[in-house]
């Protein structure tokens, strides 16, 4: 463990320096996040003008559950998002090899290598922007409620890495995974509503086989509703679920791969 | 560039499109299904709990056939989205090649979009004979041929000014090491802006006022609303002149920046 915490402050001290070489692009990437972070905050602001409520939540509800998102895709970028962009690439060009020999699992060297420092920058304001809204919600949020918010917020970044990864994985066996990839990025957009406009049909697949509430839809509504031990049991249990069945379509993607010629 | 030239250079890049065709199928269905999803579980909820009947001039079967219909044109405007295409050439120092040429790069590109949008005209066509039978009848839209025969034009010349926008950030490659975050802002900004994300008439009244002098709306709104037969004749033929007109403008915009920046051009990559 002390040597997998060694090796992932290495991994920060060189990502720190790299991206400061490059300025320009250090903070065109700050820009462009702070950018969809007000571009989602004004698209329920608009649809707020025109209802009170919208999956049994109102405004200032809402304003926490976007804030939530925002909060997961700021770690998605800065900690996974470079390392998904680069697996396809190595896989295809056969640098995978330099990783598999090394004397470390290759899915936490992959996963994490790469650390976005410009977005780390990101990951401040998107925290700064839940806890504002946090701060002016007029209701009272219990403690205990809280912690569980900000604890399954971090599974829910987790969860979005491990759903983002079964879609990267079958790149050792197709020459490209840009389609899915792009699949994937789409099917993100079902986070980022309330769960409780969907059917419930719709709500139990995504809760089940693409578990897309799990990763801030269902932790905000534990925050407003209350700690439900069946329902973080459940989102624990998926997420764990998940990990290790993204673990071993990993390992049978390794016994797969062939060097170059993946 | 004569026409010739141009329809080969959309055709091979058409072809290399579709050379991925499992990529093809499964980035259309994937997002049909989703924006439905989405769409359907949004608005119907949001009618639900409001009460109301219509919303910013819509009822509900009118603003689910917007969604639908702004997912479709959407995708064929983004089109013109370089992403990172000329950033590229210029990183690998692949402009060189097309310099040598005796024909502008930007028209070479645009050609070359043209011929991205082709598979994705034929995705929109498909998307449209399974979608818009799901969709109910609305008393605020109105889908004819002759609407989807006009909307072909707006459509085309949508993606042109959408092209056209995206050519400067590209440029700032010559400058920058990486702009991939300023083609991704672009699409933030004119997606909002443009309507993408909902139709217009949900914006506060002084700010549809000041979108109605910027050149978003034609991207996205305007081609929906010509599609779903809200738009009449003559603002239709206004419609196209002042999208032609932004087009020429910040396609005059972009000149003095690609001079520049072909000064600075050393043709090593980066």
């Amino acid at each position: 463990m002390n040597r997998y915490l060694r090796l992932y402050l290495q991994f920060l001290k060189f990502s720190f320096s790299r991206s400061l070489e490059y300025r320009m692009d250090f903070w065109f990437r700050i820009v462009m996040d702070c950018m969809f972070y007000v571009v989602e905050l004004i698209f329920f602001t608009i649809l707020y003008q025109h209802t009170d409520m919208l999956g049994g939540w109102n405004y200032d509800q809402i304003l926490i559950f976007v804030s939530g998102f925002l909060v997961i895709d700021a770690i998605h970028m800065t900690v996974f998002s470079n390392n998904m962009w680069w697996m396809p690439i190595l896989v295809n060009k056969g640098d995978l090899d330099y990783y598999v020999v090394r004397p470390v699992s290759s899915l936490f060297f992959l996963s994490l290598r790469d650390f976005a420092a410009n977005s780390f920058l990101n990951l401040l304001i998107a925290s700064g922007i839940l806890c504002w809204s946090i701060l002016r919600y007029p209701g009272e949020l219990e403690t205990t409620n809280l912690i569980w918010f900000l604890f399954l917020i971090l599974n829910g970044a987790f969860l979005h890495y491990i759903l983002q990864m079964f879609f990267q994985i079958p790149v050792f066996w197709t020459h490209t995974n840009r389609g899915l990839v792009t699949a994937f990025f789409s099917a993100t957009e079902l986070m980022e509503r309330p769960d409780k406009i969907y059917s419930i049909w719709t709500r139990r697949i995504l809760m089940t086989v693409f578990p897309a509430l799990l990763v801030i839809a269902l932790p905000a509504r534990i925050l407003f509703e209350g700690p439900d031990p069946l329902l973080i049991s459940w989102v624990l249990g998926v997420t764990a679920c998940s990990f290790l069945g993204m673990r071993a379509f990993w390992n049978l993607a390794l016994r797969h791969y062939s060097s170059a010629s993946s | 560039m004569s026409p010739s030239l141009f329809f080969h250079l959309v055709l091979v890049e058409a072809k290399k499109l579709m050379s991925y065709r499992v990529d093809f199928w499964i980035t259309m269905v994937v997002a049909l299904v989703v924006n439905l999803v989405i769409l359907w579980a949004l608005w119907e909820a949001i009618f639900a709990e409001s009460g109301k009947e219509l919303i910013g001039g819509w009822d509900l079967n009118g603003i689910l056939a917007y969604g639908v219909m702004v997912f479709l044109t959407g995708r064929i405007v983004r089109g013109g989205d370089l992403q990172m295409s000329v950033a590229t050439d210029i990183y690998d120092g692949a402009l060189s090649r097309y310099l040598l040429y005796p024909r502008h790069y930007p028209f070479i590109k645009y050609a070359q979009q043209v011929g991205n949008i082709l598979p994705d005209l034929f995705q929109s066509l498909m998307m449209g004979l399974v979608a818009i039978p799901l969709l109910g009848i609305s008393t605020t839209a109105d889908v004819t041929p002759i609407s989807l025969l006009m909307a072909i034009p707006s459509i085309l010349v949508a993606h042109l000014l959408f092209f056209l926008m995206s050519l400067t950030p590209q440029y700032i490659a010559f400058w920058a090491d990486n702009v991939w975050s300023l083609s991704v802002m672009l699409r933030f900004v004119t997606m909002l802006l443009g309507g993408a994300m909902l139709p217009l008439t949900l914006f506060p009244e002084s700010i549809q006022v000041g979108l109605h002098w910027l050149p978003f709306s034609y991207l996205f709104e305007f081609p929906t609303l010509v599609a779903l037969g809200k738009i009449d004749l003559v603002t239709w033929l206004e419609g196209i002149c002042y999208c032609l007109l932004w087009s020429l403008l910040i396609g005059l915009l972009s000149i003095p920046v690609w001079r520049r920046g072909d000064l600075r051009y050393t043709g090593v990559g980066i």
